[in-house]
């Protein structure tokens, strides 16, 4: 959004109220002591201050807003929404906030001249779904302080916002025998599937779950036994068990627990498929199966 | 340590920038203050700066209210009051420099802003020169300098930045505030002053005892500036006339204490004759009501806003003193004669002596009045008096040593030495010995001419004290013993010099031409600044008036036109923000012209097309065969991809496309069906 006259707005601070009124102190001196060099200096004081309105104003007039495209988040978690300050102009532009209307979280930037400055405006959506921009607030008081220039922009974009991932969610639930092979759960021993097991010498490379060990240096290999004869769904009726369909708070709480599984099975390298009523996304694994998921999950119930 | 400095944290760096402006701000009031208050102010601020060099806390804000008791305590004590000029100096000094200790939050900054401020505008009660005016801007700039920068969050800024949005800040407002400074009315003050506000400048006394001229003499500052309209009379008529001094008790002189009843005493009776002189006086402030004018002035001097009147001695006063910076214009006439022709029973103050002093004195004076030859005719009295100066081993001397109580007798007969006002006292008490009524006249005589300016200087060394005598059928006529004695001292422009500095004895030791002519030009732009900016009075205002157009201009003028300017001002602003908000955005405008040059050839385009859309309007009129269609498309799409498609280089700037924009084969409207 480019800053014009119509929509860069300016009023007085209370320092500039302050700067008044000892203006006009210093000029009741001047007069009761007849001092022209009270005079001089009070006038000379109003000169600088309305410059310095003008220049406060021009900070602001003629800088263009550019919203950089918003990344996919979490709702209640703080994030970030990146916006380009352009300014065309062969001076500095000092001293520029910008701020969620009404967060009062200011990040301050200096424009240089003919150039753009990035800044990361702090923002917590509240819910998940493909949710507006917030009306973000741009703001200066440079030069004297004296007066407040802002300015108030709501960006015509969106964001997608992931549900808020359910803290100390419970452990993943059972896998589900592959296509009717028929294998009773007591086998298993730890009653949650994890799918892997410890490197044995003489397992495939490709079996080694490359991302565990980067995380932790400990070898772990897919328990293809396992993974071969189960495979893990994570399904909206396992998570909100009781509700069918959820929906309401029920609903937001099974897609917070689903958000914090398919987290869960991402960090563990295993592969999930995601199971919402009719919507399934068959089992895979890696950073596009996830966003795939998380979308999912994110435009779950907006679109009927 | 200059290291250090340079890579203090930002934080300690602006509170020392600070600290360094307001020591600034402060510094020709230490002279001034109460010597506690300097002290104060200088350990404040010293210490405050240790704080910020040393990174540690700021003191608890009990200390600070401790101190800040005491020293509303103390300036209680010194001033006897907290309200008055010099009481309310001394507190604006104590709470910007206790103020500097709590610097915290942005508010606390802007209170010491407005409180330096204050102490600026303070300065200006003890001094207004220029070099003031040159200091205070440099305070003005440094604090604008440490405003600017405490509104540059980001990082640490060089103050050389910071600075130069200031400069420019001061420089774009000076018109406005020289249009203010030229229109805004001068009103009276809006209520009375303090007493004190008057205090402290130095001038000629009111009463004159051995001394006190002698002080004078060393005083070489300026005391009035003249400038003469025509040619100037000769140095020896420059008499300008002060105080009369007529009483002497003692070994004091004082204005006349008459024995007699106002209505007894003589009028100024003044006759003058010969051609006027016509000059201006710009008179320094000297805290008195005396408004000094050559020998002898018959008309009013114009001083505006003052009310003046002439006293039967001749002397001109104001209502009330002159306490700042006046200009009056003023004529007189060297040729005159004042006072009773013939002797009348008021003269008898003229004779009165103290008893019991000048034995010699008298003794010697009876004896001359029994002088065959002389003693009947006063004038031949003063004639031998005066030769008796010039040729009985008189001299001038600006240290005559200690004086007894018979000043006359130590005079003629002891020590033989003075300056003009053992010269005159003792002149006068021989006449009043020898039955001629005389009087001491105080004021200035001579002066030399600024050849840089024209403008004659009278210093504070001019001050000189002569004596009239009154001679039957004469009326009372000008003496100057002091002439008689020194013919140097008087009548050219030949001075005795105080004693010179170490700079200017080394400047006289190269070159006294150099050192003169720097102290004409200094003083000369000195002068200018008195004239310009200090004198700059409401008669002026209207005298401003005047020379636009206005025939008889009035406060009201004065108030029409500050608006009128203040109304055009606002119009061109407001035409300016009207030109911008269609200047703003360049692409927009080239756009509009791109769609402009279609429908001029009659092409239906709908309002605010974008590139892509003219494009295909181009693509559909001309049709793709036509071989301008490509050149026409191929730049609307580039005017898109420069706004919207994220930055390349290939895309070309916004002005090769402005440029190219003219060169193109844009299409004609068709030509209409001749007639």
């Amino acid at each position: 959004m480019l800053l014009t006259q119509r929509n860069v707005y300016i009023l007085p601070t209370r320092p500039g109220f302050m700067l008044a009124a000892t203006l006009l102190v210093l000029l009741v001196g001047s007069i009761n002591y007849q001092l022209n060099l009270g005079y001089l200096l009070t006038f000379l004081l109003s000169g600088s201050a309305l410059i310095g309105m003008h220049l406060c104003h021009g900070t602001l007039r003629g800088l263009t807003l550019q919203l950089l495209p918003p990344q996919a988040c979490f709702a209640g978690r703080s994030t970030t929404i990146g916006v380009d300050l352009v300014s065309t102009r062969t001076t500095v532009r000092h001293g520029i906030a910008l701020s969620v209307l009404g967060a009062h979280q200011w990040v301050w930037t200096d424009v240089p001249p003919q150039g753009r400055a990035t800044v990361q405006v702090a923002f917590k959506p509240e819910r998940r779904g493909q949710r507006p921009i917030p009306a973000l607030t741009a703001e200066t008081r440079f030069p004297l302080g004296t007066f407040r220039v802002w300015t108030v922009w709501q960006p015509a974009s969106r964001v997608l916002v992931y549900p808020a991932p359910e803290l100390h969610a419970p452990p993943l639930p059972e896998g589900e025998p592959r296509g009717g092979g028929a294998v009773a759960r007591s086998q298993r021993s730890s009653g949650e599937f994890d799918g892997v097991r410890a490197y044995r010498r003489g397992d495939p490379l490709k079996l080694v779950v490359w991302k565990k060990f980067a995380k932790a240096e400990e070898l772990v290999s897919r328990d293809t036994y396992h993974a071969q004869r189960f495979e893990l769904w994570l399904d909206l009726a396992l998570a909100a068990p009781g509700h069918n369909p959820p929906s309401g708070a029920p609903l937001e709480h099974a897609l917070s627990r689903l958000c914090a599984w398919i987290l869960e099975a991402e960090r563990q390298g295993l592969d999930y498929g995601l199971r919402l009523g009719p919507q399934q996304i068959s089992p895979a694994n890696g950073e596009a199966h996830k966003r795939q998921c998380l979308e999912a999950l994110a435009r779950y119930g907006a679109q009927g | 340590m200059l290291d250090k400095l340079r890579h203090l944290p930002r934080d300690a760096r602006d509170t020392l920038f600070l600290l360094l402006v307001i020591a600034w701000v402060l510094l020709p009031q230490l002279g001034r203050l109460p010597l506690w208050c300097s002290a104060l102010a200088l350990l404040v601020l010293g210490w405050r700066a240790q704080l910020a060099w040393t990174a540690r806390a700021l003191p608890s804000r009990w200390w600070l209210l401790a101190l800040l008791a005491l020293t509303i305590g103390a300036t209680w004590l010194t001033h006897r009051t907290l309200l008055g000029r010099d009481a309310g100096v001394t507190l604006i000094v104590v709470l910007l420099t206790l103020k500097t200790l709590e610097l915290r939050a942005r508010r606390d900054a802007f209170v010491v802003f407005f409180l330096s401020f204050f102490a600026m505008l303070t300065n200006f009660f003890f001094s207004q020169s220029l070099l003031t005016a040159a200091a205070m801007l440099v305070a003005t700039m440094g604090l604008l300098t440490a405003l600017v920068n405490t509104h540059m969050p980001v990082g640490k800024p060089p103050l050389r930045e910071a600075a130069r949005t200031a400069a420019k800040m001061a420089l774009l407002g000076a018109p406005l505030m020289l249009v203010l400074f030229m229109l805004f009315p001068r009103l009276a003050p809006l209520w009375g002053m303090p007493g004190d506000a008057m205090a402290g400048r130095s001038g000629l006394s009111a009463t004159m005892e051995v001394g006190t001229i002698a002080e004078l003499a060393l005083d070489d500052s300026i005391a009035m500036r003249v400038r003469f309209e025509g040619l100037p009379p000769r140095q020896s008529d420059l008499y300008f006339r002060g105080p009369v001094l007529s009483t002497l008790q003692g070994r004091q002189w004082l204005a006349l204490r008459s024995g007699f009843p106002t209505r007894m005493q003589e009028p100024a009776n003044l006759n003058v004759e010969g051609p006027a002189i016509r000059y201006q006086v710009t008179l320094e402030p000297n805290n008195r009501p005396w408004i000094f004018v050559l020998d002898a002035a018959l008309e009013k001097p114009a001083a505006p806003g003052m009310e003046l009147r002439m006293t039967p001695e001749l002397q001109w006063l104001a209502d009330r003193p002159v306490a700042d910076l006046l200009r009056y214009s003023a004529q007189s006439q060297i040729r005159f004669s004042h006072g009773p022709a013939r002797r009348t029973a008021a003269l008898q103050d003229y004779l009165e002596l103290p008893p019991g002093f000048n034995p010699l004195t008298m003794q010697w004076a009876a004896e001359l009045r029994r002088n065959p030859e002389i003693g009947r005719d006063p004038a031949r009295l003063v004639e031998f008096a005066l030769q008796h100066l010039r040729s009985g081993g008189y001299s001038y001397t600006l240290e005559p040593g200690i004086y007894g109580p018979d000043t006359a007798d130590e005079f003629w007969f002891n020590l033989r030495t003075g300056f003009c006002e053992h010269i005159a006292s003792a002149f006068v008490v021989l006449m009043r010995s020898l039955d001629i009524p005389a009087r001491i006249v105080t004021g200035y005589q001579g002066g030399e001419a600024n050849a840089v300016d024209g403008y004659w200087v009278v210093r504070q060394s001019d001050a000189h004290a002569w004596t009239e005598v009154w001679l039957a059928g004469r009326g009372w006529v000008r003496v100057d013993p002091t002439s008689a004695v020194a013919p140097g001292r008087t009548g050219s422009a030949q001075r005795l010099q105080q004693r010179r500095g170490v700079i200017a004895t080394a400047m006289d030791a190269v070159n006294p031409q150099v050192w003169f002519n720097l102290r004409a030009t200094w003083e000369a732009v000195n002068n200018s600044w008195n004239q310009w900016v200090l004198n700059y009075s409401g008669g002026t205002q209207l005298d401003l008036l005047r020379n636009i157009g206005f025939t008889s201009p009035s406060w009201e003028d004065l108030g029409l036109v500050l608006i009128a300017l203040i109304v055009a001002t606002s119009v061109l602003g407001a035409g300016w923000t009207l030109w911008e908000r269609h200047r703003h955005d360049p692409w927009l405008r080239l756009l509009e012209r791109a769609a402009r040059a279609l429908s001029a050839a009659g092409w239906p385009v709908a309002p605010n097309s974008p590139p892509r859309s003219l494009a295909d309007l181009v693509q559909q009129r001309m049709g793709p065969t036509d071989p301008r269609t490509p050149a026409i498309t191929a730049w609307l799409l580039r005017l898109e991809a420069l706004r919207y498609a994220r930055a390349g280089g290939a895309l070309g700037t916004l002005s090769e496309l402005q440029h190219e924009f003219t060169r193109l084969p844009w299409p004609r409207r068709p030509p209409s069906p001749r007639a």
